[in-house]
């Protein structure tokens, strides 16, 4: 069974008297374990697909199903649970608490499971070890450089023990060298079993994946598979 | 999302910006602090009342005087044999929910002592031992008048503080007992000497060296004056003479004080005396009840209105708090939707995001509370030096508990609209949002 089927999705925004089709008409499957990345220029409609994928919305029109749950009419608690657990956001701009330690900002997907606080600390600590951070559990994401600030990120995202890794340009704020280990880390999670989705405009990394989509316009204009 | 943890949330958001938190608390500790001293002073007043009340008498205190016969029963006015002894007879024989009765004669004397010349004009009353309930009178020094002293008809007295202090000065009570006292030259025993019965105020101005001002009514006044003899001495001494064929028995009294036994039965027992006294006076209406009832409820209602004037002032400060904090949340929640975009997106639900603004609020005032109760022990003390009011505040803990709830609450409402704005933010939106 795919773990993500997306059927003639479609997402129209309204801008004042205007409608723009973000996405018009997405024909999708994606198999457990697969690793897809997704390019096209900007105002291609990546975003958007990115944002359904992860279940952040809801389509305007069309099916989509995640993990084998219909979530093409659902609340925005539905979508909450399933981001929790089912899915996992890497972003390019890190997105950690500026006031929360490492440990903290790792559990915080943990919270909003109901896990008791010392299995909390636990199941980050191991995280954070495992994207090679066992040394920097007390800092704060000031005192980290960018490629550990991915790498904290990276590990929130997997605490819950997601079966999606999803990367929205996860090495865009990065040099080049940072960058190829976040591309490590990510590859290593694939071989590991994860479903992982990168969205990105880089070629040096869309070539790592096995599987391309290049959206223009909305629609899926070209795809690959090597 | 536990309970706890949002408690965590809230304090840690709380203790990162302690300036700004303690300028959205300022509002409700000002609101706790002025609530609970509001109800600290109008329950030092309400004490400050029942102590007086029950010094002059209590609620079951009921006068029976005499009074003119209304108009269509003047020309009956000569069946009533007025107010006399036999009514405290059949009172004390009938009515059975009155549990103290005491006739009374008042006769202006003057009263000296041997050593000194100087005598004063003083109201003497005859009174019986049931008196001493009714009145309730403590004793400085001393015994009451007793039975005893009614059936022989003893020349004895007990006198009120003002009247000792003005015949002997600077001696104490004990010694005042038995001393003789010359009431129209007639030599009396001194056998009891009252306390000095005072408002609170005084007592604590007094203890503070100064002098109490004096008043233009002082309701202990009659308490503190009173020079109390046997009825009977009184009557053959001071009476008898004037109307040689009066028999003690129908000698017309001045008030008969009766006491109430239980405050349940107050109409109740009302309406006994007065059947009672309608019988022996064959239906004229020679006789008034004078009860405490109305002036009681006076005082009562005039303290309530304290009570509530001072308690919406505070109120509305509390909401003016209230007001503050739910400007301060607003504020902080538009400098935090990365922060919601950032939970949102690793799975809170809008519920979540809710739940942490409303307990951030809550626990604002709750800490506001805290801060409120101690500054209210120090506008206590404040009030205490300055206060114009004859009662020391009583710091009570339904005042505590009431004013914090109110301050929760408060925060509570507060915190309604700025968590329900943040719940309602759109997780892409939040997280693009610089």
């Amino acid at each position: 069974m795919s773990i993500l089927e997306f059927e003639g999705v479609r997402k129209t925004y309204r801008v004042g008297d205007q409608e723009i089709n973000a996405l018009d008409g997405i024909d999708l499957c994606v198999e457990e374990g697969e690793f897809l990345a997704i390019i096209g220029p900007s105002g291609s409609g990546k975003s958007t697909l990115m944002h359904l994928l992860g279940c952040l919305d809801t389509p305007t029109e069309g099916r989509m199903a995640v993990c084998g749950k219909d979530l093409s009419r659902a609340s925005a608690d539905e979508l909450a649970r399933m981001r929790n657990r089912e899915v996992g956001f890497v972003f390019q701009s890190f997105n950690l608490m500026p006031r929360l330690d490492v440990v903290s900002n790792i559990e915080l997907p943990l919270i909003y499971s109901g896990v008791p606080a010392r299995e909390r600390r636990e199941r980050a600590i191991e995280a954070a070890r495992h994207v090679g951070l066992g040394d920097r559990l007390a800092n704060r994401p000031t005192q980290l450089s960018g490629g550990q600030c991915q790498r904290v990120a990276i590990a929130r995202a997997l605490v819950n023990k997601p079966r999606i890794v999803f990367g929205d340009e996860p090495t865009g704020n990065l040099d080049s060298a940072t960058g190829r280990n976040i591309l490590k880390l990510f590859k290593e999670l694939h071989a590991s079993g994860k479903t992982i989705i990168l969205v990105t405009h880089d070629p040096v990394i869309a070539s790592q994946a096995r599987r391309v989509i290049e959206l223009r316009d909305g629609r899926i204009a070209r795809e690959e598979r090597s | 999302m536990s309970f706890l943890v949002a408690l965590q949330i809230g304090l840690g958001e709380i203790f990162a910006h302690k300036f700004r938190s303690f300028l959205s608390m300022l509002g409700v500790v000002l609101g706790v602090s002025s609530l609970i001293a509001t109800m600290a002073l109008t329950r030092g007043i309400e004490e400050g009342t029942r102590f007086f009340m029950q010094q002059v008498g209590g609620l079951e205190f009921v006068s029976i005087v005499p009074n003119e016969p209304s108009r269509e029963m003047f020309e009956f006015a000569n069946l009533s044999s007025g107010l006399t002894l036999r009514d405290a007879h059949s009172l004390r024989g009938s009515a059975t929910l009155v549990s103290h009765i005491s006739p009374e004669i008042t006769l202006s004397m003057s009263v000296s002592c041997g050593d000194s010349g100087n005598a004063e004009r003083r109201k003497a009353r005859g009174i019986l031992p049931d008196h001493f309930v009714i009145g309730m009178h403590g004793l400085a020094a001393g015994r009451w008048l007793v039975d005893l002293d009614v059936e022989r008809g003893t020349r004895s007295a007990v006198i009120g503080h003002t009247v000792a202090v003005q015949l002997w000065p600077g001696t104490p009570a004990v010694d005042i007992v038995g001393r003789t006292i010359l009431l129209d030259q007639t030599p009396f025993e001194v056998v009891g000497v009252l306390p000095l019965y005072e408002r609170e105020e005084d007592a604590r101005m007094r203890q503070l060296g100064k002098t109490p001002r004096p008043r233009r009514w002082d309701p202990f006044r009659q308490k503190n004056e009173a020079v109390l003899i046997p009825f009977s001495t009184m009557f053959h001494e001071f009476r008898s003479g004037a109307f040689p064929e009066d028999s003690m028995d129908s000698l017309k009294l001045d008030a008969l004080s009766v006491r109430v036994g239980d405050l349940n039965h107050f109409r109740s027992a009302l309406g006994q005396i007065r059947s009672v006294l309608d019988l022996s006076h064959r239906g004229v209406d020679d006789y008034d009840l004078e009860t405490r009832e109305d002036w009681f409820d006076r005082v009562e209602a005039s303290v309530r209105a304290a009570r509530l004037s001072g308690g919406l002032i505070s109120a509305i400060s509390l909401i003016v708090g209230g007001i503050g904090i739910m400007n301060i949340m607003l504020a902080s929640i538009s400098e935090r939707i990365r922060e919601f975009g950032i939970r949102l997106a690793v799975g809170a639900r809008p519920r979540d995001i809710f739940w942490q603004i409303l307990v951030e609020s809550m626990l604002i005032s709750f800490l506001g509370g805290l801060l409120g109760i101690v500054a209210s022990l120090g506008l206590i003390e404040v009030l205490k030096m300055i206060s114009p009011t004859e009662n020391v505040p009583v710091l009570t803990a339904d005042g505590i508990i009431f004013s914090v709830a109110f301050a929760i609450m408060a925060g509570l409402l507060s915190g309604l609209y700025p968590a329900t704005k943040a719940a309602q933010l759109d997780p892409i939106k939040a997280l693009r949002y610089d």
